[in-house]
């Protein structure tokens, strides 16, 4: 039994009954969440404390995050789910560096992130790190394999040529576009083009894949061909992941799910890593939470 | 929301954008206004300049030898057919006595026959009176030399004559320099008053009024063969049009130059308003959802036009103001035709502002259809780019640029109509095609051009030149705009080289020397000079050259007494008709010339013909045109026929040589060249190597290209803030990618660096499609200018400038939109859409 409670901040904290390790699966076939060979929990890759962002627009002022503290584990798949407007994005952008918090702090790999230069942000988010957005997150002129080797490319490297080459070749495997590396982004489908996203944000093997809504714009089925390509990832390779998502049915496919509201992380649901991501369990839970 | 406000919103959402646009208009503008003043300040010079040399005359009879027409010939003139009125003048330059007036300054005294001479002459009498007919020792003095000496009707004028002082009575005052030109000190008095006072006879020139019916040209004809004395014949057209043409090339290569900037000025306008409707395209969209008839739609974007024409061309016209003052100084120190701008003409700032303001309406009919085809689902598409409604059709743009070129046929200067105009339109046709054509060279320039760019920055030249693809007609607008400049620059750096090769290959072919040796006074034939310096040592040949001029049908012509075996041997001269050899050879015995082609032509002469030579004293002398040369040596006014030395003593009244070719042995040493130098020296000669003149003759053409360069870069300019919008307007389309290559790793830098390189690239295509198009521009202004010649190599260094200004301008134009690119808030970019 591992008890956990949320946050400490959450005016209704929700404390779980986490699925035992041990115990039969209650609603589903579960596989333990990473662990280290001793059998710990993997130590925390991605760490917030007391995170606040406050955006000041002209004389008003939104306060998108009001105190977060948080962490994910090496290899873990956790998705963070809330209303509209509650700070899930800018949360993502915290944890990736690509913007500073008010307070509190971000700390990736037991570094502190949350007041770096640009200089050194760049090298993070160019070695580190790897974003999947909503939609756009191609460049258009360059193609399919053009757009997946541009991590490389922007450092500097050649990927035309051995293991970046092979780098390459794999995640475009791994995403199930291959046939596809010449077509330009107007050339592939929705689903396909954030496919190539994943397959970009994966390249380099961040240590922390993070996505805002990467199935925002998909239908149920090629959003679900999206999440199978990151789930595979972080089953397979252990690919910490970090999901921004409105939907149920895409949270399903996470180990752990936080829940914001108001700037808050007000509730975590585990499920654990399952094979198949059957989101009943996760509709109820939310159903008991109100959401 | 009041589309009229939404107009003004649009302007002012892109402050820098709408900055820029008015400057290039202001610019184009401010160019067209400055040639439009100085064609207006010249045609009034010129017209001054007429009506005080000749007054009402039709013609004029001067004479051509100092001592004057004699009486017999002022009556040969009187007593010619066709002839109505007449006044003959005397004029002479004396000093006042220390009595009455400013002995220092010199006075033009002017006998006037006081019955004909107000009919031909207006005299503006501001105080006193005229001349009344019985009048004698009286003068009408000209306000200035009132004002200076101190003089009032009813004072005394004593003048300096021939038998001492001459007490005159002042009985009026004439306005400004009594309508006299060359002087302001005037005097005038009865021609009989004059005759005395100088004890001279007959008169310095006659004018004529030709009776009502009379072609002036028969009786120019019916002169020519009545006159015994040489004579100088000249009549308001022909000084008017000396005048324009020496004027006339100038002012037509600035009123091209106009053109060209306000071309490249069209060019912005029509991207900036393109730029406004595209990112407006949801606002518009929402407008017309809204109720909006396209009318209305059509309506703002003519506002915003009307805004950025106004505005611009009142800027343009302040500025006009100053390249006015520019441009009059520069022609009046290279032709001598003194332009006087005091400002700007009004008549040419209306006119340039509404050649302003019509392009700038001309321009924005394109967007403004565009603008009025947006449906209203437009706005309910999310994405930032509706490629349907951004992109201009480049078939309309050419039809405005075709109206944009009949505007500035209309606003041409009428003074220089002729070859000018044409000239103009073959330039703007090439130019205007060359544009056209620019997007199917885009893509392979770009590709081939940036290789050496993608080795250095292969990523950075990747996405620069995807951007360059991305919208066609905006790119073909600016990189047209930059080969236009460019081009410009190439063309006028190939006329000025042209200009100087020909004046160069001229003296090379015409001067029987390494150096010319010269003197104030003319030195004769039995002072030895030329054995001196034929002696010394490295000196292979020394050949006399006295310039004089002769008379010949009413015409003054430049001639020159030589050596005609010395050219002969020194393989000099290319004859166009007759046999060069042959009449070089016979040159010297006398009875012969020999007569450069555009002299030719302009007396009508062949070979073959009697040119007679009209002598003081009623002589004459005749000689036969043995060879019509290409060129011949340069002389006051033009180029000299050249007569033998036998006849320019024995009959011409040459007295000797004023200058001597120095050829050297191929041998010759510094040391020799600079002892002939000390040699002449002694003469109180001064010695000219053929390279010095010619440096000379480069000078005199550099301030005048000079000039034009200024105004074609200043096109240059125009383009390059046309770069500045379309790379701003690029930033602001791809910040969402920006934003998402920032967040997988792009550094600042590389962002910046992504725009310079977009600039780079565009500026190596415009440097290389400029040069390119130069070249054919320039070919076309010198075989429609007639100096094409094969003497005309490439312009390398207009080129090399091209491509300087060509990289160099687009890098400094992408500062500020590299700046925001690289300045790119990762976040506010993922929110963009
Ligand atoms: N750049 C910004 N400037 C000002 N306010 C901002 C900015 N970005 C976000 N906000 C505000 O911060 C709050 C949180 O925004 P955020 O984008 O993080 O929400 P979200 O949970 O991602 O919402 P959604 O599900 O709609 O994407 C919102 O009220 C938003 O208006
Ligand atoms: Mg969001």
């Amino acid at each position: 039994m591992r008890p956990f409670h949320v946050d400490l901040g959450i005016a209704r904290a929700a404390t779980l009954e986490a699925p035992s390790h041990d115990g039969p699966a209650s609603w589903t076939e579960f596989r333990p969440t990473p662990m280290t060979a001793t059998g710990e929990t993997m130590p925390a890759i991605l760490e917030a404390n007391g995170l606040t962002k406050r955006y000041v627009l002209g004389r008003r002022m939104t306060e998108a995050l009001r105190g977060v503290t948080m962490s994910v584990a090496a290899g873990e798949f956790v998705a963070l789910m809330g209303p509209s407007g509650s700070g899930k994005s800018t949360l993502l952008q915290l944890l990736g560096g690509l913007d500073q918090p008010t307070s509190g702090s971000v700390v990736f790999e037991g570094r502190d992130i949350s007041h770096m230069s640009d200089a050194q942000a760049t090298k993070l988010r160019r070695e580190r790190t790897g974003f999947v957005f909503q939609a756009f997150n191609l460049i258009p002129l360059l193609s399919v394999r053009e757009n997946i080797a541009l991590p490389f490319t922007i450092a500097g490297q050649n990927p035309s040529r051995g293991e970046l080459k092979d780098r390459v070749r794999q995640v475009i495997e791994l995403v199930e576009l291959t046939g596809k590396e010449d077509h330009r982004p107007d050339q592939l489908s929705t689903g396909e083009q954030q496919r190539v996203a994943v397959a970009r944000a994966l390249v380099t093997r961040p240590s922390v894949l993070l996505a805002d809504e990467p199935t925002g714009n998909l239908d149920y089925t090629t959003g679900g061909e999206l999440l199978q390509a990151l789930w595979r990832s972080c089953d397979e390779a252990g690919q910490t992941v970090v999901l921004v998502t409105h939907d149920a049915r895409a949270a399903a496919y996470a180990d752990r799910v936080l829940v914001i509201g108001d700037g808050r992380i007000t509730d975590e649901i585990v499920l654990g890593r399952r094979v198949d991501h059957s989101a009943a369990p996760l509709i109820s839970r939310l159903a008991q939470i109100g959401l | 929301m009041g589309l009229n406000r939404l107009a003004w919103r649009m302007l002012a959402a892109r402050p820098l954008r709408t900055l820029l646009t008015m400057v290039g208009i202001g610019l184009g503008v401010g160019v067209l206004a400055a040639s439009l003043t100085l064609g207006a300040a010249l045609d009034r010079s010129v017209d001054r300049t007429v009506s005080d040399i000749v007054g009402r005359a039709d013609l004029r009879v001067s004479a051509f030898l100092e001592s004057g027409l004699s009486d017999a010939a002022l009556e040969t003139v009187r007593s010619t057919e066709g002839v109505a009125t007449t006044a003959a003048t005397l004029e002479h330059r004396t000093f006042l006595s220390t009595a009455t007036g400013d002995p220092q300054a010199a006075v033009t005294v002017l006998g006037v026959d006081p019955a004909t001479y107000p009919a031909l002459h207006d005299l503006t009498v501001v105080s006193g009176t005229g001349f009344a007919a019985s009048d004698v020792q009286v003068a009408l003095i000209s306000q200035e030399l009132a004002r200076h000496d101190g003089y009032a009707v009813g004072s005394q004028l004593s003048i300096l004559g021939a038998g001492g002082e001459q007490q005159l009575r002042v009985v009026g005052i004439l306005a400004g320099s009594g309508g006299v030109s060359g002087s302001d000190r005037v005097a005038l008095v009865p021609i009989s008053v004059a005759r005395q006072a100088f004890a001279l006879a007959g008169a310095s020139r006659i004018d004529i009024q030709v009776a009502a019916g009379v072609d002036p040209a028969t009786v120019s004809a019916r002169l020519a063969q009545r006159m015994a004395e040489p004579y100088v014949l000249s009549s308001p057209a022909d000084i008017a049009a000396g005048l324009r043409a020496s004027s006339a090339s100038f002012q037509g290569t600035a009123a091209l130059i106009a053109a060209i900037v306000l071309f490249v000025g069209a060019f912005l306008i029509v991207n900036t308003l393109s730029m406004t409707v595209g990112e407006r395209a949801r606002e518009v969209g929402l407008l017309r959802m809204a109720g909006s008839t396209r009318g209305q739609v059509m309506r703002f974007v003519f506002a915003g036009a009307l805004v950025l024409g106004v505005v611009g061309s009142a800027f343009g016209v302040i500025l006009g103001t100053a390249f006015a003052y520019a441009l009059a100084h520069t022609v009046s120190a290279a032709t001598g035709v003194t332009a006087i701008v005091t400002g700007i003409d009004p008549q040419s700032a209306l006119m340039a502002g509404a050649v302003g303001l019509g392009i700038t309406i001309l321009g924005a009919i394109e967007p403004a259809l565009r603008a009025a085809r947006i449906t209203p689902f437009e706005a309910l598409r999310a994405r930032f780019d509706l490629p349907s409604v951004r992109r201009s059709r480049l078939g309309w743009i050419a039809a405005v640029f075709v109206l944009v070129g009949a505007m500035a046929l209309v606003a041409w200067p009428p003074a220089i109509a002729g070859s000018g105009a044409e000239r103009a339109l073959a330039v703007y046709a090439v130019l205007l095609v060359a544009t056209l054509l620019t997007p199917f060279f885009l893509r392979p320039l770009a590709r081939l051009l940036g290789l050496p760019v993608a080795l250095l920055l292969r990523l950075e030249e990747r996405l620069a030149r995807g951007s360059l693809a991305r919208d066609r007609s905006r790119t073909t607008l600016t990189l047209g705009s930059l080969v236009v400049g460019l081009a410009m620059v190439v063309a006028l750096g190939w006329s000025a080289q042209a200009a100087r090769a020909s004046a160069n290959a001229w003296l090379q072919d015409v001067i029987p020397g390494d150096e010319v040796v010269s003197s104030i006074r003319p030195i004769g034939p039995d002072e030895g000079v030329r054995d001196a310096l034929r002696q010394l040592p490295g000196v292979a040949r020394v050949t006399p050259i006295g310039t004089f001029d002769l008379a010949y049908r009413g015409y003054r012509v430049d001639a020159a007494a030589v050596v005609g075996a010395d050219f002969l041997a020194d393989g000099r001269l290319h004859a166009v008709t007759g046999d060069r050899d042959a009449a070089l050879r016979g040159l010297d015995a006398g009875g012969t010339v020999i007569v450069p082609a555009a002299v030719a032509a302009r007396l009508g002469l062949h070979v073959g013909d009697t040119m007679r030579v009209a002598l003081a004293a009623a002589n004459h002398v005749d000689l036969r045109v043995s060879a019509i040369v290409e060129r011949s040596i340069p002389a006051t006014s033009g180029e000299a026929v050249l007569v033998s030395w036998a006849d320019a003593t024995q009959s011409l009244g040459v007295a000797g040589a004023d200058a001597f070719a120095v050829r050297f042995t191929p041998d010759a040493t510094a040391a020799d060249r600079a002892n002939l130098d000390a040699t002449a020296t002694q003469y109180a000669l001064e010695a000219n190597p053929v390279e010095r003149i010619q440096g000379a003759v480069a000078d005199a053409l550099a301030r005048v290209f000079g000039l034009f360069d200024v105004l074609a870069i200043i096109a240059v300019i125009v383009a390059a803030l046309g770069i500045v919008n379309t790379l701003t307007m690029g930033v602001l389309e791809r910040i969402r990618e920006l934003g998402v290559l920032r967040a997988i790793g792009m550094s600042r830098g590389q962002a910046f660096r992504m725009v310079v390189v977009e600039a780079a690239v565009l500026g190596i295509v415009g440097a290389v499609l400029g040069s390119v198009v130069g070249l054919v521009v320039g070919a076309v202004m010198l075989v429609l200018g007639g100096g094409f010649a094969p003497v005309v190599g490439v312009p390398w260094l207009p080129i090399e400038i091209a491509v300087v200004l060509g990289l160099g301008l687009p890098i400094l134009a992408s500062i500020y939109p590299s700046r925001m690119a690289a300045r790119v808030s990762i976040v506010e970019a993922l929110q963009f859409e």
